[in-house]
């Protein structure tokens, strides 16, 4: 009898939890786990963007301005640039030229340099109306900060970041100017664009007017901002004439990705103090894994991200193509990236 | 010790250098329904989307941290293979996730879940240094010698599964599934030699099985009934058990027996993964893969 009693009450306890089991599941598939505030899995950084190249158009000699469009390209802000995966696998960056408001568009502009590394000559030889090209989502290390009034100096296909900053100035009333210079009026574009900005805008070809005189950079006020976009010798210039070296803010042409010759220099451990001298024939984590033989790694060609490491203090000279800008302010894949300056400090 | 199992046999033969390939795919142009003719099949393989991300993440974190404990050079060099091509698979199957809500499936509210699974519940927890904290790493080490006895079980099976290719199945999901079979038929002793050799511990080994096996099939089932209910061409679509015993009968999906055949085998203390599955198929799908050959470009 009690046994009966027994068997009844857990087959009822079974059925009922059983239906109002199946009440919550039924209101919500995934009922009863917590999840994560901020979700991690599908938010990959690195994901890849798939765009179509809607118009292609030469707005001045040797410049190539595209026009991509998809459905789902990021939201940007003026001052980001894109990598773009160009067909062979090349990876190159080019800053955003167009309207920020228009979503799921992309305008960019490369400028052919006939004895560059390649990408260009590749970009204005392939890309063709109607291609499809591979993105990687906007990042940006130029981004305006909110001021009443700006210098904007710009040098040639330097124009890129600045234009839609100049339109997001104008557009918060803020006071501006901009100095741009080329080689010639033929060879600097959007100038036609420039033009309706009146004269807040001076325009210095070299042919006509020699170098940009940057004397006008002597009067800005300490604590507006220089945006400096150009060629290198043109932002040493403006660092060398803006009265506040602080507030000038500069955007290279370069990558950092840039291979140059690998030189020697010193690694400091943080936590166990040792210096480890990384040799100009070996890799970080080589030098490291003396030290430290449990250090994580794997791939050994910067892909695989096992090995990156905080930086806290010294220049890192990043060689890898998997790292965000976020993580590249105080990381490094030890694999194959090296110091830019003599000296690394890593937490480890 | 009372539970030291006897010596499992490694098949010697199958032992490989590990590296991680950099692998690319493009998910542009698959299908919602990459598999033609049966959802209910293709949305319980798109939970691997779902869980491996998070999940693949969790292990190698875990291994980097029981890299210290290991004494045998072979090992450490296989183990530093597998991370690897632990963190490819995350990041490769994390891409997939993107392109299903393009085409009006989100899975966030899935994968926060999952997130919270393995960075809360499974993550580090605040442990001191000493037993504790070492006692929580060799239970995740035993977990995850377990998942990959399931990990190694799929991959030889979706290897096998020529069924796919005459249904249609999209040729890009079908090498990305392929491709990461294949690695983890090709580092399926790993899991379980580490395992063996940090700890090796026969209670261990079946607690752990447990605690996986049940968590696999709660999230595997939840995951295709999330991905059933929410998505937008099927409206009424509902999860069955008859459809998955019927998917495995025609073998769109393992099947049942096999599955049920697969829980002695690694509960046997004679057990070790080599003796299953071929690396020789495994290498050669993945000499001839496109997505880890250089990947696909248009």
């Amino acid at each position: 009898m009690r046994r009966a009693l027994t068997v009844t009450a857990v087959a009822g306890a079974a059925f009922w939890t059983r239906r109002a089991l199946r009440r919550r599941i039924g209101r919500s598939p995934l009922w009863p786990l917590p999840a994560l505030e901020t979700p991690v899995s599908g938010h990959s950084p690195r994901r890849r963007l798939r765009a179509r190249i809607v118009s292609r158009t030469q707005p001045a000699e040797g410049v190539l301005r595209l026009v991509l469009e998809a459905a789902d390209l990021p939201a940007w802000t003026p001052g980001a640039h894109v990598d773009v995966v160009l067909p062979s696998g090349l990876v190159r960056q080019y800053s955003l030229c167009g309207d920020p408001s228009q979503a799921g568009r992309y305008t960019i502009a490369i400028r052919l340099v006939e004895d560059g590394r390649g990408g260009s000559r590749e970009a204005h030889a392939r890309l063709v109306e109607g291609a499809d090209l591979e993105l990687r989502p906007p990042r940006n290390r130029f981004a305006l900060v909110p001021a009443a009034s700006y210098v904007f100096v710009a040098g040639g296909i330097g124009i890129t970041p600045v234009l839609p900053m100049l339109r997001a100035a104008t557009a918060a009333g803020a006071d501006w100017s901009l100095l741009y210079g080329g080689r010639s009026r033929a060879s600097m574009p959007f100038l036609d664009e420039l033009a309706a900005y009146g004269d807040r805008v001076t325009v210095l070809p070299q042919d006509e007017t020699g170098l940009p005189d940057l004397s006008p950079l002597a009067r800005v006020a300490p604590g507006t901002p220089v945006y400096c976009c150009g060629p290198e010798p043109l932002m040493a210039a403006v660092l060398a004439a803006a009265p506040d070296p602080a507030s000038v803010h500069l955007e290279r042409f370069a990558p950092a990705a840039a291979a140059g010759p690998a030189r020697p220099f010193t690694v400091t451990l943080h936590r166990s103090g040792a210096a480890v001298r990384v040799g100009a024939d070996e890799t970080t984590l080589a030098a490291v894994r003396r030290e430290l033989p449990n250090t994580p790694y794997s791939c050994e060609q910067g892909f695989c991200g096992t090995c990156q490491h905080r930086v806290l203090a010294g220049e890192v000279d990043h060689r890898d193509e998997l790292l965000t800008d976020a993580e590249r302010e105080d990381s490094m894949l030890l694999c194959v990236s090296r110091a830019a300056s003599d000296h690394l400090t890593l937490d480890l | 010790m009372s539970n030291t199992p006897p010596a499992p046999g490694p098949v010697a033969s199958e032992h490989m250098d590990l590296n991680a390939r950099n692998v690319s795919f493009d998910w542009e142009d698959t299908p919602l329904h990459w598999l033609p003719s049966d959802p209910f099949a293709g949305h319980t393989i798109n939970v691997l989307h779902l869980l491996l991300p998070a999940g693949e993440r969790w292990f190698v974190h875990v291994y980097k941290q029981v890299l210290p404990y290991i004494t045998d050079e072979r090992l450490r060099a296989d183990v530093i293979g597998f991370i690897g091509q632990e963190a490819m698979h995350a990041a490769a199957h994390d891409d997939v996730l993107p392109h299903l809500k393009r085409l009006g499936l989100d899975p966030t509210p899935y994968t926060a879940q999952v997130d919270w699974l393995f960075e809360k519940l499974l993550g580090d927890r605040t442990l001191p240094p000493g037993r504790a904290r070492e006692w929580w790493l060799m239970e995740r080490v035993a977990l995850i010698a377990a998942i990959e006895h399931y990990t190694a079980f799929l991959g030889d099976w979706v290897l096998n599964a020529d069924e796919l290719d005459r249904r249609g199945a999209d040729p890009m999901m079908l090498d990305l599934l392929r491709w990461h079979g294949a690695e983890e038929v090709e580092h399926r002793s790993v899991a379980f030699d580490l395992f063996m050799h940090v700890d090796g511990g026969y209670r261990r080994r079946a607690r752990t099985w447990a605690t996986a096996f049940g968590a696999l099939v709660f999230l595997w089932q939840r995951g295709t009934r999330f991905f059933l209910e929410n998505d937008p061409g099927l409206p009424a679509a509902k999860a069955t058990l008859g459809q998955f015993f019927r998917a495995g009968q025609q073998g769109v999906l393992p099947s049942a027996g096999a599955m049920l055949r697969s829980i002695p085998t690694y509960l046997s203390r004679t057990y070790h993964p080599s003796q299953e599955g071929s690396t020789a198929q495994a290498v050669a799908y993945l000499a001839s893969s496109p997505g880890a050959n250089g990947g696909v470009r248009a």
